[in-house]
């Protein structure tokens, strides 16, 4: 039963694939239901499978000595992730309806979609790392095939390539360390390695670790590669929302959650990637004081928050980190959405020409307010109660320093939200826009996605039970939700992050609102936009390489006789090196 | 060195080779490149048999050279067919003059 839900929940986004772009582009509406259906039994398949946790493989398919076999596993860290990938996918799809209407080539778009719907359920289901791999480039090749969606733009396809070669190095990363373990163990399976990473000599393991902290890295936008995930911000906003806020770029902190039982012990490990959250979540957060585009400022944020979940790995908050990425996944993507609907409607991403349009669009209004006070983790929302678990997590088993940035970060995260928020719906009309409100489809999807901002939360037991029961290398406690929010609220750490949030807001309100809103110091401008000088990083490579190739040119001459020398010079070389250096 | 029929077998065969080498480095008319390769090919065909007397598979060799003869021949009647059009096409057979490959 478990395994063929699981075929089922990987296939039918698949087959819908090809469905949907062989029936062409000129029944557009056929196009739109079909995805729909396909994603929503894809969902539901995916929900069905919540009761069939279990921690042995569901499928079990011989491939042979070098493939190993291949697995699907329907743990709770899989499962959770493959509902959150396939209910957000549907939502998204079904805004989709709203957003693409009337676009061109709307085969090439859902294709890629459901494609990458069937993939990211493949990549956390799969119980062969070889085969992760191979979903995660799959997951990569949807990203950068969407984000150029609209390859007419050259900053859509500058963007996308971008997108493409930066997860390469984490691709790079994933498969080096596979490889290893591999080598080590003679098999791909994933127990496996968690069972076994004793026996992989130390200097392997810690190659093994640090090579998986870039593959995250990179996935999930962390520094030092956090630069691609703005750029990706061309996408369609419904890809935005789910590929690049609620799903694929959690690849990343799953890949850390799931190796952290083998990686804890690894020298330096848990530091470095508290490091890189750290960094990350701070970096960013400032990089969103200043944006002025929507979705860039979205962008920034999600890999903010991002940094949380992967310092609350490095911290030792596996569970922590994956509720958060559970709140994070709905409030961001209704926060996305809702952005997505704006756009749609005043037909401009630059917040500075936004302004007063609370009136105009109110259920957009609402719904995003539902989506930024969690984000800023205020109570009762979702996101309170997954932040408050990390920075309590961060309180007992990380150093101080790291507790306390992250701390201001939380507080720069309610400075940012609350900006955000007011350049778009309150203030001053700056400028006027033809609006018009929001599409039914699109509503569907906005509530539904508020209403989980508001409930998603009290899942936090079950979540638990889940991984408790079906992660044996993880060792987890089991808590119910109920004396999760009884320790959260009678925590210190809460307490002081919530004042923290306070004072964010009370700093936007007094000094911040104006300068904030119209134009913020230059300092802290040109250091933001240079993405803190990571961007000139990333010309210097690309400026080396490509020099690099361009004086390789001159060996391509189009000459014949100088061709032929060439070959006849090769084949000296051979015959030397058989006639001297095989003896 | 002795002349045995073994070792004038492979002068033959360097020097065939060295000719249909030679030719291709120094010429620049696209006949005559189809000429050379047609050299370097028999080359290897006469290389072939010579393989197979001294492994002791004399009839393998012969085959497999058998199989290139008609393999180049192919090669030659395409190669002369793309001369054809060439000189239709560009109005000259100079190699340089029609290159388009240039990096």
């Amino acid at each position: 039963m478990a395994g063929n839900l699981i075929l089922l929940i990987i296939g039918i986004p698949w087959l819908g694939a090809l469905v949907v772009w062989v029936i062409g582009d000129q029944r557009a509406k056929a196009q739109h239901i079909l995805a729909v259906i396909f994603s929503l039994l894809s969902g539901i398949a995916s929900l069905i499978l919540l009761a069939f946790v279990d921690s042995q493989p569901a499928v079990n398919f011989t491939l042979g000595s070098a493939f190993g076999n291949l697995t699907f596993v329907p743990d709770g860290l899989a499962v959770t992730l493959t509902v959150i990938a396939t209910v957000i996918g549907s939502l998204a799809v079904l805004f989709s309806v709203d957003y693409m209407r009337g676009e061109a080539q709307l085969g090439r778009y859902y294709f890629m979609v459901l494609f990458f719907i069937g993939a990211m359920a493949g990549l956390v289901l799969s119980g062969n790392l070889l085969f992760t791999f191979f979903f995660w480039e799959i997951t990569a090749f949807c990203s950068y095939g969407l984000i150029s969606f609209y390859s007419d733009d050259p900053k859509a396809v500058a963007g996308g390539i971008k997108a493409l070669i930066i997860t390469q190095v984490g691709g790079v990363g994933l498969l080096a360390g596979t490889l290893i373990a591999y080598a080590n163990l003679d098999s791909f399976q994933i127990s496996d390695v968690l069972a076994n990473a004793s026996v992989i000599p130390a200097a392997a393991l810690s190659f093994m670790a640090f090579s998986f902290i870039i593959a995250a890295a990179a996935k999930s936008a962390q520094f030092p590669f956090h630069t691609w995930l703005p750029d990706a911000m061309e996408a369609p906003t419904p890809i935005s929302a789910l590929i690049h806020a609620a799903t694929m770029v959690n690849a990343g902190i799953y890949l850390l959650a799931r190796f952290y039982p083998a990686f804890a012990s690894v020298p330096g490990w848990r530091t470095a990637v508290i490091i890189v959250g750290v960094i990350s979540a701070l970096i960013t957060a400032f990089m969103a004081l200043t944006a002025t585009d929507l979705k860039r400022a979205l962008a920034y944020s999600t890999v903010s928050q991002l940094g949380y979940m992967v310092y609350a790995i490095g911290a030792g908050g596996v569970l922590a980190s994956q509720f958060h990425l559970l709140s994070h996944a709905v409030f961001k993507a209704l926060l996305f959405l809702t952005a997505g609907s704006v756009i749609h409607a005043v037909g401009t991403r630059d917040m500075r020409r936004m302004g007063a349009l609370s009136a105009k669009m109110p259920f957009a209004r609402n719904v995003f307010i539902i989506g930024a006070l969690a984000l800023m983790g205020l109570p009762i929302l979702n996101g309170f109660w997954s932040k408050e678990l990390i920075l309590e997590v961060g309180l007992e088993h990380s150093p101080r320093w790291a507790y306390i940035l992250m701390l201001i970060g939380a507080g720069l995260t309610a400075f940012y939200t609350f900006r955000m928020t007011w350049m778009v719906f309150f203030g001053t009309q700056r400028e006027e826009l033809h609006v018009h409100e929001t599409g039914t489809a699109m509503k569907v999807s906005l509530a539904l996605l508020s209403i989980g901002t508001f409930t998603t939360w009290s899942f936090f037991g079950g979540l638990n039970k889940l991984f408790s029961a079906s992660l044996p290398f993880h060792a987890m406690e089991e808590e119910s939700t109920l004396e999760m929010v009884k320790a959260i609220s009678f925590a210190p750490a809460t307490w002081i992050a919530l004042l923290v949030i306070a004072l964010g807001l009370i700093l936007f309100f007094t000094l911040g609102r104006k300068v904030a809103l119209t134009e913020s110091p230059r300092w802290l401008n040109s250091l933001t936009e240079s993405s803190f000088g990571f961007e000139s990083v990333n010309h210097f490579v690309v400026n080396t390489v490509s020099k690099f190739s361009e004086s390789l040119r001159v060996t391509q001459t189009g000459q014949l006789n100088w061709n032929i020398l060439g070959i006849i010079g090769a084949l000296f070389i051979v015959l030397a090196v058989l006639l001297w250096g095989g003896a | 060195m002795n002349f045995s029929p073994l070792n004038i077998i492979l002068i033959g065969i360097a020097g065939l080779l060295g000719v249909g080498f030679y030719g291709l480095l120094i010429t620049r008319n696209l006949i005559k490149v189809v000429m050379m390769l047609q050299i370097l090919i028999k080359a290897v065909v006469l290389a072939l048999v010579f393989a197979g007397k001294i492994s002791g598979n004399l009839g393998l060799g012969q085959s497999t050279a058998a199989t290139v003869i008609v393999a180049d021949t192919i090669v030659a009647v395409v190669g002369l067919a793309l001369a054809v059009q060439v000189r239709r096409r560009f109005g000259t057979l100079d190699v340089p003059q029609i290159s388009t490959l240039k990096g």
